[in-house]
């Protein structure tokens, strides 16, 4: 469902001139599959899932999401991906009910159909306490599960998630996690970023290891720990960064 | 480009702004309360404190009354005169404001009259004090009317009629219609208000729904919708237009109750009428919406460029100044106006504003002013788009 061919993206900085944030990145995500991206901060997650979300362009190389080019159809990829992000807000003003109105309808979907399915994600994600109560009442495990209603109203069969457990307490961030399988398990495909290893070694089909914009491993959990000496992800993922630097 | 994707973020951005507290307060309660309270609060202090000037008796302290036996009659005469004994302190209890006037009449006084000449004497009082302003004009009444029986008094010696000293009548006979006169009474100021309303209204709205969005993380949701670039511009800018335009007419409507509640008050509003004409209110508001289109362009392109609500706020305030400035400068009187300043921005506006209030319709003034704000808010306004679309704009940190 997600093809990435040769992605890379060069920032132009005052300072520090050309930053090649993603290097040559080539993975492939399936259908009912978790795939994750693991990475420190600033290894180039984000920009390479904004990319895949349409926000950003790629400087060169090919993305598709379920068949679509993000270049040169993003209206098109739009209509199949949801986002989200730890960074991603709501709008203080609004109740859930109004903000998931309003993104169904900007994402071209028909009121009846919203509110059916307004109706099924709030009695899933239990939030049916709180879908009149304005957001700036809400508590942090509320917004959240209110964020993951938002980028799921239009159905889209890709959902495109960058750390969306960052700054949640654990409860809020485990609940978070027993959605994500969950849709999995609804045939969704998902791309998970993360810098978590425990979140990566419970929730992915597939990791992908990037550091410093480059792709420096990627395969199942099983696959990473046969091709190390470690059993432990946070041990591998050390050892191929270490690996990586030494070769540099 | 959809319209209902365009009214779908116009009415977003709408009810988000009505629902903030601060857009309430800013829009309404103050205008609508606070400025008519406070005029009125003023107006009442004004009265009651120069109701109590006017109701007290003036206190004065004449030296060398003896010297003008009738003046000081008709002084004693007046009503709200009061004459003291003299004291020798009487500076220090004028300074003090225990007594509001003192004069001080010459040996000679009389001896002038009678030979006609003039008769000196000395008036001292205090300025800045309310009481000794009155009292001074009190006398002031007295001495007129003294000096016209003097007046008489010679021109019957010589055998002269009353009207010798009147040579000349001019009667004046003024053309301007109540129109006119309420205009360029309004013409004055209002301008001016106007502006300063419509780019104060758009401020806050703009920058909350631009930057703000940035800094609270919810612009990134929009962007990956099927909403379009231009599409969220728009109804973003609509938004801002619609809520300043709404608050410079509650800031007017405010304006005006204060005025007259403040000034009915104090004495109240005799004279001025509100003529305007229909026609005038048409092409006001012909002139207005491009200025208000303009306003709102310029300040979203500001906000959205902005990586947050402080930055674009440190951005919008030299614009604000400058608008300022502009209006200032179309205050002013006595500018000499050629047809290149109609593509001046704002002060175009300005000074479309001042001839229709008026009454005067220059047809090609109106129409520069209109096309020259047109104009330049487009430009604006593809500029804010453009700068949607990049992506260095929108995730720059």
């Amino acid at each position: 469902m997600i093809q990435v061919e040769g992605l890379t993206k060069v920032f132009h900085d005052k300072k520090r001139g050309e930053v090649i944030a993603v290097n040559n990145l080539k993975f492939n995500c399936q259908k009912g599959k978790i795939y994750g991206l693991l990475g420190p901060n600033g290894a180039g997650k984000t920009t390479t899932l904004r990319i895949l979300a349409t926000m950003i362009l790629p400087t060169k190389g090919k993305v598709k999401v379920n068949g679509f080019d993000v270049v040169k159809e993003p209206r098109e990829v739009r209509k199949q991906i949801g986002f989200l992000s730890s960074e991603t807000g709501l709008y203080d003003r609004f109740t859930p009910r109004e903000t998931v109105m309003f993104f169904g309808r900007i994402n071209g979907i028909e009121d009846k159909i919203i509110e059916k399915r307004t109706a099924e994600i709030f009695h899933n994600l239990d939030m049916e306490d709180f879908q009149d109560v304005r957001v700036n009442k809400l508590s942090t495990g509320m917004k959240q599960k209110l964020s993951i209603a938002r980028s799921i109203i239009h159905n889209p069969p890709v959902l495109i998630l960058d750390e969306p457990t960052v700054g949640l307490d654990i409860i809020t961030a485990r609940t978070v996690i027993e959605y994500i399988k969950s849709f999995r398990d609804q045939g969704k495909c998902i791309i998970y970023s993360t810098h978590i290893m425990r979140e990566a070694e419970k929730l992915c089909d597939m990791i992908a290891i990037i550091h410093q914009g480059n792709l420096i491993a990627q395969g199942t959990l099983e696959e990473l720990k046969k091709n190390s000496s470690f059993d432990d992800l946070e041990e591998i993922f050390f050892e191929l960064i270490n690996q990586g630097e030494n070769l540099e | 480009m959809s319209w209902k994707n365009i009214k779908l973020i116009f009415t977003k951005e709408l009810v988000g702004t009505i629902r903030d507290k601060r857009t309430i307060i800013a829009m309404i309660i103050i205008p609508l309360i606070f400025y008519p309270l406070l005029f009125t609060g003023i107006g009442y202090f004004n009265k009651v404190g120069s109701m109590k000037s006017e109701e007290a008796a003036s206190k004065i302290m004449i030296y060398g009354a003896e010297f003008a036996p009738k003046l000081v009659k008709h002084l004693q005469d007046y009503e709200k005169i009061e004459v003291l004994t003299i004291e020798d302190d009487s500076l220090i209890k004028l300074q003090n404001g225990d007594i509001q006037a003192v004069l001080a009449i010459p040996p000679d006084f009389k001896y002038k009259i009678e030979q006609g000449g003039p008769g000196k004497f000395i008036l001292k009082y205090d300025t800045t004090e309310a009481k000794s302003r009155i009292a001074k004009q009190r006398i002031n009444q007295v001495i007129e009317k003294y000096k016209g029986e003097i007046l008489l008094q010679r021109l019957s010696h010589l055998d002269l009629k009353e009207e010798f000293l009147t040579p000349l009548i001019l009667q004046e006979e003024n053309i301007a219609t109540a129109e006119k006169i309420t205009g360029s009474f309004l013409a004055v100021l209002l301008p001016y208000l106007i502006i300063i309303l419509i780019f104060a209204g758009a401020m806050h709205t703009a920058v909350d729904i631009t930057a703000g969005e940035k800094e609270r993380g919810t612009i990134a949701t929009l962007l990956v919708s099927q909403i379009s670039r231009l599409e969220i511009v728009l109804g973003k800018c609509f938004a801002v237009m619609l809520i300043s335009f709404t608050s410079m007419v509650l800031g007017l409507i405010g304006l005006t109750l204060a005025f007259l509640s403040g000034a009915s008050i104090a004495g109240g509003v005799e004279g001025v009428q509100f003529g305007i004409s229909i026609n005038t209110v048409f092409l006001l508001f012909l002139v207005l919406f491009p200025l208000v289109g303009l306003a709102s362009a310029v300040l979203v392109m500001v906000g959205i460029f902005a990586r947050n609500i402080r930055e674009a706020s440190s951005y919008i305030t030299p614009i604000y100044m400058l608008t300022i400035f502009l209006g200032i400068i179309s205050i002013s009187q006595g500018i000499e106006l050629t047809s290149k300043m109609f593509l001046v921005p704002v002060l175009n506006s300005s000074f479309v504003f001042k001839e229709l209030l008026i009454g005067k319709i220059y047809w090609d003034h109106i129409l520069t002013t209109f096309s020259a704000n047109m104009v330049i808010a487009g430009f604006a306004l593809l500029g804010a788009t453009r700068l949607f679309t990049k992506e260095e704009v929108l995730f720059r940190s």
